[in-house]
């Protein structure tokens, strides 16, 4: 575990309520320590796989070439080079602000009242962890009822040049009254494909009233690297989160949402596909909790598993005492290329409320031998063959990307 | 001399351990149209997955030559790419995938066997909608799902469009009547009409004489215990329409 947590600069160690959180950090994932195969939320995601012990944490002094990584629509780009902002600045519209977070740390007050409260440092490990190391990251804030038309673009690029590198990153959006947003975020590596790298993300967003976030997430790290998120929501009244993540890479991959749906009218639709092959294992894990009456959630989680790959679901939906009225809709849908490839699947549902509408739902199958063979007759390649059916599988849960140019992008992505 | 299009010698072949075709001869000369008739589970449709090479059907005996070359030796892919095309008795669904996108890959993957540039989405389209209206067909039709939610006359004019785009060497046909009113008949018979240019053959395989009357064949065979028991010309489909498959089936 010691390889974890390591001495390295960070900035405002003088002030002391940042102290205080980093070493509450430190002090959770200490006595957590890394989750083992019995930790419940760890049951099928197995974390020795990331092999904890073997890594380095402080990347200053290498120069690596940064990364470029094109992209069919246009927006407000914010980068990262191995987990470190890189001030190369985007002309930014009024009403938006973007600060590095050590930036923001130092210059904005108001992230002290925001920062870690999504966060249990008891059962979240990693994060913990990373709230040890609050330090590198984006803080975003958009002004009351401003719509920004084009999406923020956050790009981290990895390039470890052979080094084992773990790196955490901490994102913080605060949403006023009536804003909206679309926040991309884009997880790639450049250099050897081998290389091995941990990457530890943590995403807090708050919504205000009627605020709107579409959050779209792209995570294609190299297929020995690590990469571990949490993305922590709270939704205030008649306000919406919608996000979609499409996860193609890394070793171990755990995406974790969880969703405060505070006060009433507040909406969250979280979708995800994922596509991978080799030993890799990737994990969606939501945890969706109805704080209010009438309150909406809907997931929809498409996965296509090859080779030796593993695939995991667990996804909660809790609906407290009070909130009456609302609706909680979640499915997961895998597609198995091979007789190794591996699903595992966790539901649970906490109702605590009457006049609920909740539903859950998980269906497996394989790519339908009629269909291939009705294809190559017509002289489509068996591997073409495939391809379309796979597109054809994720199709549906794409579509359900509402903005037609990050819809687009994804189509190709897959 | 010339060698025939399609050659069939001797061939076996099972399906789960269950031998259906058994020392199955037939030649097929270029610009000929022959009709394969037999009774419900002779082995028909068996006998036309065998020759595309489907998956699960086992050849245990004899040899297939396909413009000279060994068929059996091919994928179910280059078969086609080679120029054979089975209009399907039970055409497959294929939900997600629209009909241009799935037509679009067919054309360019023979296209790419015969050295021909891909075709882009613009003159892809315009091919298919220059044979969809000879056709009569509905335009809107290529843009849903393959084969899902058709009706059995649609599936049949889907498969007349794919054969119309494709152009193949050998049709075999499947059972093209099963299950269609005349009108959706007649556009079967018409999309195979138009491919007969002297040099196209056709295979068809067919239970009833009805679908003859439309694609008139220069031979006919009759396909019973595994093999073909009778040949002759088109006439012999009408004998056997007065009396039956009965005769020809042998006695157990
Ligand atoms: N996949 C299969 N598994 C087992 N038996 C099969 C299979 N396909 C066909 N058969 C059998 O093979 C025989 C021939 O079937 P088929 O070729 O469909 O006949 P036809 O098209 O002439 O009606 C039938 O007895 C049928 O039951
Ligand atoms: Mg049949």
């Amino acid at each position: 575990m010691a390889g974890l947590v390591q001495n390295i600069p960070l900035i405002g160690a003088e002030i002391p309520w940042l102290r205080q959180l980093r070493e509450a950090g430190i002090r959770a994932f200490e006595n957590s320590g890394i989750p083992t195969a019995k930790t419940e939320a760890w049951k099928y995601t197995k974390p020795r796989d990331l092999n904890a012990n073997d890594y380095i944490m402080d990347s200053r002094g290498e120069t690596v070439t940064p990364g470029h990584f094109s992209l069919p629509f246009d927006g407000y780009r914010i980068h990262f080079e191995n987990g470190i902002f890189d001030p190369e600045q985007t002309e930014l519209p009024q009403g938006v602000e973007v600060l590095p977070l050590a930036e923001a740390l130092l210059l904005r007050g108001e992230t002290r009242g925001y920062l870690g409260r999504l966060v249990d440092l008891k059962r979240h490990p990693f994060a913990a962890l990373n709230t040890g190391y609050l330090n590198e990251g984006v803080f975003i804030r958009v002004e009351k009822n401003v719509d920004l038309k084009k999406p923020l673009i956050l790009i981290n690029h990895t390039d470890s040049c052979g080094r084992n590198l773990f790196f955490n990153l901490r994102h913080l959006l605060i949403l006023e009254e009536g804003a909206s947003a679309e926040f991309v975020e884009i997880y790639h590596y450049g250099g050897e494909v081998k290389s091995r790298y941990f990457a530890n993300i943590v995403t807090e967003a708050f919504l205000a009233p009627k605020a709107r976030l579409q959050h779209y997430k792209y995570q294609a790290e190299a297929f020995k690297a690590n990469h571990i998120a949490l993305t922590a929501v709270d939704i205030e009244t008649a306000a919406e989160y919608q996000a979609f993540t499409l996860q193609k890479g890394a070793n171990i991959a755990r995406n974790e949402t969880r969703v405060s749906l505070r006060r009433e009218q507040a909406r969250a639709e979280v979708n995800a596909a994922y596509l991978m092959n080799g030993w890799a294992t990737i994990d969606t894990t939501t945890d969706i909790e109805h704080l209010a009456p009438c309150t909406f959630s809907d997931q929809l989680v498409k996965g296509v598993v090859g080779g030796d790959a593993k695939g995991v679901f667990q996804g909660k939906i809790h609906i407290a005492p009070h909130a009456v009225k609302t609706g909680g809709r979640q499915l997961h849908k895998a597609l198995l290329l091979s007789d190794t490839a591996e699903i595992d699947v966790k539901p649970e549902l906490e109702i605590f409320a009457d006049d609920v509408k909740c539903s859950h739902g998980a269906a497996s199958g394989e790519l339908d031998e009629e269909a291939l063979f009705y294809m190559r007759s017509r002289g489509i390649g068996g591997e073409e063959a495939r391809r379309l059916l796979i597109d054809a599988y994720l199709e549906d849960v794409i579509a359900k990307v509402p903005d037609p140019r990050i819809r687009a992008w994804f189509e190709e992505l897959k | 001399m010339t060698i025939p299009l399609l050659e069939i010698e001797d061939l076996s072949a099972r399906v789960c351990d269950k031998e259906i075709i058994k020392g199955f001869n037939l030649t097929i000369n270029e610009g000929e149209v022959h009709a394969v008739m037999g009774p419900n589970g002779a082995g028909k449709s068996t006998l036309s997955y065998v020759l595309c090479g489907k998956p699960g059907y086992e050849v245990t005996g004899g040899s297939v030559w396909f413009k000279g070359k060994n068929l059996l030796a091919m994928s179910p892919e280059e078969r086609a790419r080679e120029g054979i095309f089975l209009c399907m008795q039970y055409p497959v669904e294929i939900p997600g995938v629209p009909v241009t996108t799935f037509l679009k890959h067919a054309v360019n993957a023979v296209r790419a066997h015969q050295n021909l540039p891909e075709l882009d989405t613009m003159n892809f389209i315009k091919l298919v909608r220059e044979e969809g209206k000879k056709l009569g067909l509905d335009a809107e039709m290529i843009k849903r799902p393959v084969n899902v939610g058709f009706s059995g006359g649609e599936k049949k004019r889907l498969e007349t469009l794919q054969m119309s785009v494709l152009k193949p060497m050998l049709s075999i046909l499947d059972e093209a009547d099963s299950g269609l009113d005349i009108d959706a008949l007649k556009v079967v018979a018409d999309g195979v009409n138009a491919l007969r240019d002297g040099r196209r053959s056709m295979l068809v395989i067919t239970h009833y004489q009805r679908l003859l009357n439309y694609i008139v064949p220069d031979y006919v065979h009759v396909f019973a215990d595994g093999h073909i028991v009778k040949s002759g010309d088109k006439s012999l489909a009408l004998e056997l329409e007065e009396t039956g498959y009965a005769g020809f089936i042998k006695e157990k």
